[in-house]
């Protein structure tokens, strides 16, 4: 887990004031929106995240009520709001992954400062990565980015996304796996590892 | 470098934005807040400053809120002596009805044509009070029914042939003699000597596939002629039901619907309900506190196909039934074209 979450811990109570006072809602926006973000622009590109991270904080927002306060940290809730918010951008994602995946430019990453030199000795097994990410079946995608880049736990990851640890821990296998598959021909020294990055 | 490894590089340059940089987006989810007017999903019309309908809506929450974590004892079956079932409330809010949403090309599209009937046929389970000479009585009146209507025009274009079939016990009261009286077969008939709903309350094909396809135009189609609050609310949802139950609308209407119908205030999910034929399933719920009940639209686990609609006590004294008892359930088991109504 991140090192922001003990400051996250009581998300539930400002969550429970905001239903008679809705202004304090925007504490919750303030704690998450930098994470929450990053992992949407990472995802679909500036454009369509900054919709998505506004539609993310309103439907929240509205469904502060039925929010399960015993929660205390927000963050599965809202990266699971924005995940099915994403779907929507489904097309949009899978077409500048495709894009990276054949002439190696990527539209997501174009606005933002480039590290060249990372960039370039990574060029092949990028394009074969993302070529990768595309042809996840899109609740796997989820389940591995919520982890790989939301950071989220596997347990966070399986309450925001609504299903059992035991789906989470075999779809980010299956995922991993599929992700070795690919870049395997790139680079022999990627073998099995199965330690899980964020214990 | 493992592929977890790559991962985490893989457009690693995006940076986390700093907070001054998401002062505009706060300052425009603060607007929205306080003015639900210009934001893309509330319907148009509203008053600035709805401070009103807040505040009613905090009341909703709070019933929604004991819904969410707690543990409810549901009677499914509504059979005098059965064991009452369990059900803990683990799924988020709102997540059915966008499933549903996600699903809606999964299942073959009809096209009826003008001229044409579409068919549905349905299990039901309704309330009925009725005053005989032994006095007051109430029970549970269920049916198998088959609906014929007009792919264009209202009910009175349409037939039903039904089935009466034995009665349940409401809660706490004995079935009454007259509750099995009249069972068995019926019709082909009339559906309806008289329609008079009014225009956009309509639900006949015809109607329905020319509604927006975008959900925030259907949300403010949810709410035609509806004024803000609890009250409002809990209309909007029962409209929801309208449009599904005997009805049928093309696939692009039934995402929009399920998705606005998604950001109607106060709806929560259950994470079990049956129909009236015993299909379990998920179910998008809202608790009508006015009432003491909670109209759950329910939608089959794997697919999101809807499955039926119950209402469940939540609030004793104001529904007048036992908390968790079922007092009215619908399931809709197909739906079809025909060229022809029976009569």
């Amino acid at each position: 887990m991140s090192e922001t979450s003990r400051a996250e811990v009581d998300d539930a109570s400002f969550i429970e004031r905001s239903r008679h006072d809705p202004e304090v809602f925007a504490e919750v926006f303030r704690r998450h929106a930098p994470d929450i973000t990053r992992y949407v622009t990472r995802r679909l590109g500036d454009d369509a995240a900054e919709d998505v991270v506004a539609e993310t904080f309103l439907a929240a927002f509205r469904q502060r009520d039925g929010y399960d306060l015993s929660r205390r940290n927000a963050r599965p809730w809202l990266y699971g709001i924005a995940t099915n918010l994403m779907r929507q951008h489904l097309r949009t994602e899978v077409r500048q992954l495709r894009l990276v995946e054949r002439t190696g430019a990527d539209p997501v990453t174009a606005s933002f400062t480039e590290r060249s030199d990372e960039r370039l000795s990574a060029e092949a097994s990028r394009r074969s990565l993302a070529g990768a990410l595309a042809a996840l079946p899109k609740g796997h995608r989820d389940a591995l980015l919520l982890v790989a880049w939301g950071g989220l736990s596997y347990s966070e990851t399986s309450e925001a996304l609504g299903i059992r640890l035991g789906t989470v821990q075999s779809r980010v296998n299956r995922a991993r796996k599929r992700l070795r598959r690919e870049l395997g021909g790139i680079n022999p020294m990627t073998t099995v590892s199965e330690e899980s990055v964020h214990e | 470098m493992n592929e977890m490894t790559r991962l985490e590089r893989f457009r690693s340059e995006i940076p986390r934005p700093d907070p001054a940089a998401l002062r505009a987006q706060e300052d425009r989810l603060l607007a929205a807040i306080a003015d639900p007017a210009p934001v893309r999903l509330e319907r148009a019309g509203m008053r600035p400053r709805a401070v009103h309908r807040l505040r009613l809506s905090f009341a909703t929450g709070l019933a929604a809120a004991v819904v969410t974590a707690g543990v409810m004892v549901v009677a499914v079956d509504s059979e005098p002596g059965a064991p009452p079932v369990l059900h803990t409330m683990p799924v988020k809010v709102e997540t059915v009805l966008n499933r549903a949403a996600e699903n809606v090309n999964m299942f073959p599209e009809l096209y009826p044509k003008p001229g044409q009937f579409l068919v549905f046929e349905s299990r039901t389970m309704d309330t009925v009070e009725s005053n005989g000479a032994d006095g007051h009585s109430r029970f549970l009146a269920r049916s198998k029914r088959k609906v014929w209507l007009p792919v264009e025009g209202d009910s009175t274009g349409g037939f039903i042939e039904g089935e009466g079939l034995a009665p349940s016990a409401y809660p706490g009261w004995p079935i009454p003699p007259e509750a099995r009286e009249n069972l068995g077969r019926s019709g082909p008939e009339k559906l309806a000597d008289f329609d008079d709903r009014a225009e956009y309350l309509r639900t006949d094909y015809a109607y329905l596939s020319r509604l927006p396809t975008e959900p925030a135009k259907m949300y403010e189609h949810l709410y035609t002629g509806l004024t803000h609050g609890a009250g409002a609310d809990a209309d909007a949802w029962q409209r929801v039901g309208g449009m599904l139950s005997e009805a049928y609308m093309p696939a692009a209407q039934r995402a929009a619907l399920f998705r606005a119908a998604a950001a109607i205030p106060g709806v929560t999910t259950v994470g079990e309900a049956a129909d009236a034929a015993g299909r379990t399933g998920v179910a998008a719920a809202r608790v009508d506190p006015l009432l003491g009940i909670r109209e759950e639209y329910i939608f089959d686990r794997e697919t999101y196909r809807y499955l039926g609609v119950r209402r469940v006590v939540t609030d004793a004294g104001q529904a007048k039934a036992p908390v968790g008892s079922v007092l009215t359930s619908s399931a809709l088991l197909k739906v079809s074209v025909a060229d022809q109504a029976p009569r």
